[in-house]
């Protein structure tokens, strides 16, 4: 189980967090072999709003580490702050800014502010066959470009081992002739999302995380099997 | 169906004997699932808890099984 055996994170884990776990994604199995599966890690507030999350498998220094970045953020966030609920959000936006700019040398304005939400009642929203609103897909803020306070060789660097993290992965940043690919990863995503959606409840960031992060389908469905020879079984026989 | 009662009372008897005799406490479920974590059943729950014990909560959010190393 990776990250989750390691000694070390357990301790932390159990002494700053609750923990919980829930299934939203199913696999499929494919000839006998799975297909699919993931998981991702969420740090909350007791109230379900999203401090940090960590999107797909981890080993335990890495969950580790992001685990006390969280408590370390949260204690300075608090300080910063003085008890404004607003001041906090935004201080917690920013540090995701800077935690990506630390690590990919990639520059994203933190939106410290909230956009009127579309309501749930309307027409026009779509709906899950229970009659709940689908889980939205929250838009990140736009990568402006390389953090220009680096020299090249210090934003190199910070792109090659973004590059070599789980999930490393070209995207596209800037317009016109200031257009260049850059090197981002799962984390350097979630980061992305963060700057602009930290300290949203969690039914509204996980949709997001799962399917545009990970790649995955959101769904409660049981494991789906499925084989391309449904009428005889693995010796051969005749199912029916 | 003579036969059968004796048998019913029988196994009854034996139950209430054994469980008499054996006054050994439940086990205490794994809530780790092998991990180190301690997980609670769901995070409604765990978010009572972290309000009441003035900590943070953690939820993982899985597809497939909790048990694969490559996903947890």
């Amino acid at each position: 189980m990776g990250a989750l055996t390691d000694p070390k994170v357990g301790e932390f884990i159990n002494a700053n967090f609750v923990a919980s776990f829930q299934k939203v994604g199913t696999f499929k199995i494919v000839g006998g072999n799975k297909q699919g599966g993931n998981v991702a890690s969420y740090f909350l507030a007791p109230d379900g709003r999203v401090l940090h999350a960590v999107a797909g498998p981890v080993d335990g220094p890495t969950l580790l580490r992001e685990a006390r970045w969280v408590v370390d953020t949260l204690k300075a966030a608090n300080k910063a702050s003085g008890g404004d609920g607003a001041k906090f959000k935004a201080a917690f936006r920013t540090a995701h800014a800077d935690k990506l700019r630390a690590e990919t040398g990639l520059q994203v304005e933190a939106i410290t502010w909230d956009a009127a939400e579309p309501s749930d009642k309307d027409t026009l929203s779509y709906k899950d066959p229970t009659g709940r609103p689908l889980a939205p897909k929250l838009p990140p803020p736009p990568i402006d470009g390389p953090d220009v306070g680096l020299s090249d060789k210090e934003f190199n660097d910070r792109q090659t081992k973004a590059n070599a993290a789980p999930g490393g992965r070209y995207v596209e940043c800037g317009v016109g002739l200031k257009k260049k690919r850059v090197a981002v990863n799962n984390q350097a995503v979630v980061d992305q999302l963060l700057a602009a959606h930290a300290l949203t409840r969690i039914e509204k960031v996980y949709g997001t995380v799962f399917e545009n992060v990970l790649g995955e389908k959101v769904s409660t469905k049981p494991v789906d099997v499925d084989t391309p020879f449904p009428w005889v079984d693995r010796a051969g026989n005749k199912v029916r | 169906m003579t036969r059968f009662l004796f048998a019913v009372a029988a196994a009854a008897a034996l139950a209430a004997g054994g469980v008499a005799a054996d006054k050994k406490p439940l086990p205490k479920p794994d809530t780790c699932f092998g991990t180190t974590i301690d997980f609670v059943d769901t995070p409604k729950e765990a978010a009572a808890k972290a309000k009441k014990d003035e900590k943070l909560v953690f939820v993982l959010h899985v597809s497939g099984n909790f048990e694969d190393p490559r996903f947890t």
